[in-house]
């Protein structure tokens, strides 16, 4: 028996209750608002722990601020994501034309180039946040449906399952009460890496310019801190800070989910 | 060998699900498709402009013979026409493309190349210091985005240390065809490329340890151990062959991630490619060049990827013979 990582899991709880309690309450961190003026380009200083930007507002501040855009993106779209995946991984193990046409979709979407198709759809859409939200889920469920396909792939073979159809349980009644509880562990470990690449392509897509621009996330940060020459202002805390918090919130997500996880093995594309 | 058709055959299917993608988005979603594929607003044209435009877009016929004009600007190579540029999109993206190749195959190589090495040698000690470190470093790698990563490097070689240039693919006044251009040129790549690497390096990292660590748990690698056979030997002769199968699988598809992610660093390190080209088109709301990026990217995927399932193809004996029988 393995030893289970405690470790992992204390320092990955804290991280989300750190991030967590920054995105429902990001007035206990700062005495600023998100508005206030300063004067711009200062130095990190005691007042100011990472300067001020190019408007002249404090950069600490709004990255306490963005904690809740970023987490609000990244949750929503892989929840959506969990339902999509589980709905079709369950689907394609179906024989005949439909467990046919679920597997193909799949199939197609593992190779899609996901990061192009994503910016070129929005692109196409325009920034907001509902479209970031519904365009993630849109190209990052399929990694939750190849799991969640191979699990019941595996449930199926088992005794149990068997003994139901011989007692002629209806196929709805077997998937739901006795398929998908047997599958909380794979959803749950998915779901938490699946916040990870929802996460970076949340703030990818904004770094490039689709965030939605009244409610900031760190990648939007990032983009506005490039954009406005902070490499030349050398204000490297502004440019560098949003991207150590994705770090961190992400890593934070990958040591939680390393607890409800007997392989290592689970990183994917 | 029907797995390997079975995968063929999806790329191709993924290759169409993108054709079909790019000839009904100008024409499902709100608003006119004569504003989308020119990238004008309809109502800066006028009247006779814009019926120019409809019957040069041939969106005044039917639904099934659009579809045919579509088809036949991608087979005969000119991918439909930029309004805002005034050129042909095949002949755009063909200028810049070298570029991101330029990027992208030394990273693909490189990650892959690399991954494959360092991820064997780390299965072959697991449980060591080094091996442990190794994967502490590549958990963490994988959870820094691309983009941080490319300005967390510039920050440290460009403006602290100023060793590398950060903008650009070759200095001002240095003459093509010359020693010094090419050194200037591989100088400019050098920070890109090592970028795409460190951000790929990881998740082909742990595929490659954790494959090859399932691989020497079997009989075969424990009797040659027990045979004294050198640790080359082993991992050459026993381990090596039976992870060459899922490593040439990872380089097909490592093309496409490498090709997203170099149009992320291009903007970042300002190189005049593809994916300097795209924010440009999107930018400018330049929708055929970016319908004609996504092409290209999925035509240079499907191509990868039946490539390396011809090469598993190939370097596998069992297959070559089940597919014989």
């Amino acid at each position: 028996m393995k030893k289970k990582p405690y470790f992992a899991l204390v320092l990955g709880l804290a991280l989300l209750l750190l991030f967590t309690l920054m995105s429902a309450a990001p007035g206990l961190f700062t005495d600023y608002g998100l508005k206030d003026m300063f004067p711009q380009w200062l130095r990190p200083s005691a007042e100011h722990p990472l300067g001020t930007n190019a408007m002249g507002y404090d950069v600490a501040t709004e990255l306490f601020y963005a904690a809740r855009e970023t987490l609000y993106v990244g949750l929503c779209s892989s929840v959506l994501c969990l339902a999509l995946g589980t709905l079709i991984g369950v689907l394609s193990v179906r024989t005949g034309v439909v467990g046919a046409f679920f597997n193909a979709l799949i199939n197609i979407f593992v190779l899609l180039p996901r990061l192009i198709c994503l910016i070129v759809l929005s692109g196409f859409l325009g920034a907001s946040r509902q479209n970031l939200i519904a365009l993630i889920s849109l190209f990052n469920w399929v990694g939750i449906a190849r799991n969640v396909r191979a699990k019941v792939l595996h449930i199926h073979e088992q005794p149990f399952m068997e003994a139901l159809r011989i007692q002629g349980f209806s196929r709805l009644h077997i998937a739901l009460c006795h398929v998908l509880p047997n599958l909380s562990d794979v959803l749950l470990s998915r779901f938490l890496l699946g916040v990870n690449s929802c996460i970076m392509l949340e703030s990818t897509l904004s770094f490039l310019g689709f965030g939605d621009l009244y409610h900031p996330s760190w990648g939007t940060m990032i983009n506005f801190a490039y954009k406005r020459g902070a490499f030349l202002r050398q204000a490297y805390a502004y440019l560098l800070s949003p991207g150590l918090c994705i770090v961190l919130l992400s890593l934070s997500f990958y040591f939680v989910s390393l607890w409800f996880e007997d392989r290592q093995n689970s990183i994917e594309e | 060998m029907k797995q390997y058709r079975r995968s063929i055959l999806s790329a191709l299917l993924c290759f169409f699900v993108v054709i079909a993608l790019n000839f009904l988005l100008p024409r499902l979603l709100p608003g006119d498709p004569v504003a989308y594929l020119t990238g004008f607003a309809e109502e800066d044209m006028s009247p006779e402009k814009y019926e120019s435009y409809r019957s040069a877009l041939h969106l005044d016929e039917s639904q099934g013979k659009q579809f045919l004009y579509y088809l036949r600007s991608l087979a005969d190579g000119t991918l439909g026409y930029s309004y805002k540029k005034e050129a042909v999109v095949s002949a755009l993206i063909g200028e810049k493309l070298g570029y991101t190749l330029q990027i992208t195959l030394p990273a693909v190589l490189l990650a892959t190349v690399l991954g494959l090495f360092w991820g064997l040698d780390c299965a072959y000690k697991r449980g060591s210091v080094g091996d442990k470190l190794s994967s502490a470093l590549n958990i963490v790698g994988n959870a820094v985005p691309t983009f941080v990563l490319a300005l967390a490097f510039i920050v440290v070689f460009c403006f602290k240390k100023r060793l590398f240039p950060y903008t650009g693919l070759n200095s001002d006044g240095v003459t093509p065809g010359t020693a010094a251009y090419v050194l200037d040129r591989l100088k400019h790549l050098f920070l890109p490329v090592t970028t795409l690497v460190a951000a790929t390096l990881p998740s082909r990292f742990l595929l490659m340890r954790n494959t090859a660590a399932g691989i020497l748990d079997e009989k075969y690698v424990l009797y040659a151990r027990e045979r004294g056979l050198s640790k080359r030997k082993i991992k050459r002769a026993y381990v090596l062959p039976n992870i060459a199968q899922p490593f040439i699988t990872m380089v097909g598809m490592s093309v496409s991630t490498c090709v997203g992610g170099s149009l992320v660093i291009e903007n970042i390190f300002s190189i005049p490619g593809m994916g300097r080209l795209l924010t440009d088109a999107i930018y400018s709301l330049d929708y055929p060049l970016m319908q004609g990026i996504l092409f290209v990217t999925t035509a240079m995927m499907v191509l990868a990827i039946i490539l390396s399932d011809t090469v598993c193809i190939l370097v596998d004996p069992k297959r070559r013979a089940g597919g014989r029988a």
